[in-house]
């Protein structure tokens, strides 16, 4: 199938991917040596990038649908959101951060190889599925960012020393986070519309995809106005990223998912 | 704000401790009401009762946040407290509707406090009242003295509130009917939600339903509980001609597949007719030792039944019932001044008329590709361009969002201004 050839590209990705992450972490000695790591993590990327194009030629359809898949994209993806965030806000723990993270998404993968279905309901093959999912996964490895931030930062607290930078970083990323959480939401009530006839409908998967926007926009708000109670920022925080979680992984447990039409297990 | 001296309850301003005691209260009161007097709020304010409403909203807001901001309610609701505490409230109210399923129910708190419709549950209500109230203050607050850095403020927050208001007030505008619709056979009544006949000022005709299938996928499953046997039924395989797959312990082969075919005998041969369903000849072979076992395998359809495989003692083969790839209908509508409008309709792809978006919704599923009804929605949102203005200003403001991020942080007061 498909996936036959994924541990040839894994293992040239993983393998360009730990060199460069020592390259990188060399730089913080020598400077001039980030961008020979970042020309390294970059071909790792291309190689990954290049399997997921071919996986997506081979199935006829955007390979999105399953866990595994969204795994992948997520894999692809974080790397990407790594440099741009880089290239914006220059925190090179957040590159490093990001290529192992995806190295995890991508070990799992090789580990759980799922022989993917090709089928696509007609319902999700839109213009919007690819924004829509994509938007989505980069919020949430952005946000999943900000709530080890936060633990980091409770865990400071707890030991009496809070450097202020942690929560400051914490910001930058939910501010980062949320923007394109927003557009996830957006996306995906424009598509309703075309797909369903109605932009909101309190499907189970919107309500908590609702749910986690307003946990957000507390912990925004909360800093906005009290910038010096970083407790009581840090606990939102976590409780914000246990609501995503809830969104991501945990709705299909719910008493009240028999009925969502983001219930894509069979 | 830290506290310099001794805060009391209510002493002015009013702070967090008296923002959730409000909201709480108002919460408790909307579940009194439908305690008592049951569930009959219903939110289906119709034109141009919902237009007066909002205009009249927007005035009050803008009457207020003029001439009454010295009032203490006033300033209370352009506060942080309040945000924060009516942002949490709803939050709250919105988790209920995340954990209890919005359908009947038979357990009697549920009912009660109305927990199953919290959509039109009065403590949702009230508590979005002072939310969009907080909003909307802030949002006028802020837009009267305007100036570049708030724009994202601005495309945020009034994008919010045009995007909510707009689409809480012209939900009873809102229709949405289903018809169904035959081959040579004009069919102009539709029904609404609650199964009301509505007549349409034009007619649909069905001149073709089409559905595209997937091929069928190989399962194993349990000769006695009949459930799938391999890995909750999600490495399934789309059955080709020629193909070999592994299924744990067995090697599977397919010799042919026919996509329409017959039973003739013990075999399956290719048949072109009306609820032909498709088949595939088979070999399996036990890697553990070595044996075969080979013969015919089908889905059945609504005309034929289905042919598995049994392999051993504990497991058979079987194929499942192809699902549907794409589905789409031709039709044509008739309109009252005899024109003939011609147009394919597809999941995704809906069309426009007369204010009516028309969508492909579903078909006859007993029959499925061999269907000759094909069921069609229609939509008709003439609040829809003012909630798109309200998603694209806040499209627009996450995108600032993201690029600007949060630069302003630790100089604000404790005031949202």
């Amino acid at each position: 199938m498909n996936w036959i050839s994924f541990p040839y590209y894994f293992a040239i990705t993983i393998i360009l991917w730990a060199v460069g992450i020592l390259v990188l972490l060399y730089s913080y000695k020598k400077e001039q040596f980030t961008k020979i790591a970042q020309i390294i993590l970059a071909l790792g990327w291309f190689t990954l990038i290049a399997f997921v194009v071919k996986l997506w030629m081979q199935l006829d359809r955007p390979p999105m649908r399953t866990l595994g898949e969204t795994r992948l994209w997520y894999s692809a993806f974080i790397p990407l959101i790594g440099f741009i965030t880089y290239g914006r806000w220059k925190y090179k723990w957040f590159l490093i951060y990001s290529f192992c993270m995806s190295g995890l998404f991508l070990t799992i993968n090789y580990l759980n190889p799922e022989t993917h279905s090709k089928t696509l309901m007609p319902a999700l093959q839109s213009v919007w599925f690819i924004p829509h999912v994509l938007v989505y996964l980069f919020s949430y490895a952005v946000l999943s960012v900000s709530c080890i931030v936060a633990l980091k930062g409770t865990y400071e607290l707890y030991k009496g020393k809070l450097n202020l930078a942690h929560l400051r970083l914490a910001d930058n990323l939910v501010y980062i986070g949320f923007s394109f959480l927003t557009l996830g939401l957006l996306f995906g009530a424009l598509w309703a519309k075309e797909a369903w006839g109605h932009y909101w409908t309190w499907d189970p998967k919107e309500v908590w995809a609702f749910l986690t926007w307003m946990g957000y926009l507390i912990y925004i708000h909360y800093r906005h106005f009290h910038p010096n109670k970083s407790k009581q920022a840090l606990y939102i925080l976590s409780v914000a990223f246990i609501i995503l979680l809830i969104c991501w992984f945990g709705v299909n447990y719910l008493p009240v998912a028999s009925n969502s039409v983001h219930t894509y297990t069979q | 704000m830290e506290k310099h001296k001794q805060h009391n309850l209510w002493d002015k301003p009013w702070g967090y401790v008296e923002s959730f005691i409000i909201g709480m209260g108002l919460m408790l009161a909307g579940f009194a009401i439908e305690a008592s007097s049951g569930s009959a709020l219903t939110l289906s304010i119709i034109f141009p009762y919902n237009l007066i409403i909002l205009l009249g909203y927007c005035t009050l807001l803008f009457v207020a946040h003029k001439w009454f901001s010295h009032l203490q309610l006033i300033r209370w609701l352009t506060k942080v407290p309040a945000a924060i505490s009516s942002i949490s409230l709803v939050t709250f109210m919105v988790m209920i509707m995340g954990i209890v399923p919005q359908t009947h129910s038979d357990n009697y708190l549920i009912n009660l406090l109305g927990f199953n419709h919290i959509t039109t549950n009065w403590a949702f209500i009230l508590i979005l009242f002072v939310f969009l109230s907080n909003l909307g203050l802030v949002t006028i607050k802020r837009f009267l003295q305007f100036k570049w850095s708030n724009l994202g403020f601005i495309l945020n927050h009034l994008g919010l509130f045009i995007a909510l208001t707009a689409g809480m007030l012209g939900s009873g505008d809102l229709q949405r009917l289903t018809i169904q619709t035959q081959e040579e056979k004009p069919s102009w009544i539709a029904f609404d939600e609650d199964n009301n006949p509505v007549e349409l000022p034009f007619a649909f005709v069905l001149n073709d339903f089409r559905l595209d299938e997937y091929p069928p996928k190989l399962a194993l499953v349990d000769n006695e509980s009949g459930e799938l046997h391999f890995n909750d039924g999600k490495n399934l395989y789309l059955i080709e001609k020629g193909k070999d797959y592994v299924f744990g312990d067995y090697d599977i082969k397919v010799n042919d597949f026919l996509v329409t075919s017959g039973r003739i005998g013990d075999r399956y041969a290719f048949v072109n007719e009306f609820g032909a369903p498709p088949s595939a000849l088979v070999q399996v072979k036990d890697q553990r030792d070595g044996s075969l076992v080979s013969g015919w395998i089908s889905c059945g359809s609504f005309a034929k039944p289905p042919q598995s495989l049994k392999i051993n003692e504990q497991l058979s083969l079987v194929m499942t019932i192809p699902e549907a790839e794409k589905f789409s209908s031709d039709i044509t509508i008739l309109t009252k001044d005899e024109q003939h409008i011609k147009t394919t309709l597809e999941v995704n792809k809906p069309y426009k008329h007369e204010g009516w978006k028309i969508y492909q919704y579903s078909y006859d599923d007993a029959f499925g590709k061999w269907s000759n009804t094909s069921v069609l929605e229609l939509v008709k949102d003439p609040w829809l361009p003012y909630i798109y203005i309200g998603i694209f200003m806040m499209i627009a403001g996450a995108i600032y969002m993201f690029w600007i991020g949060n630069t302003k942080i630790n100089t604000q007061s404790d005031e949202l201004d």
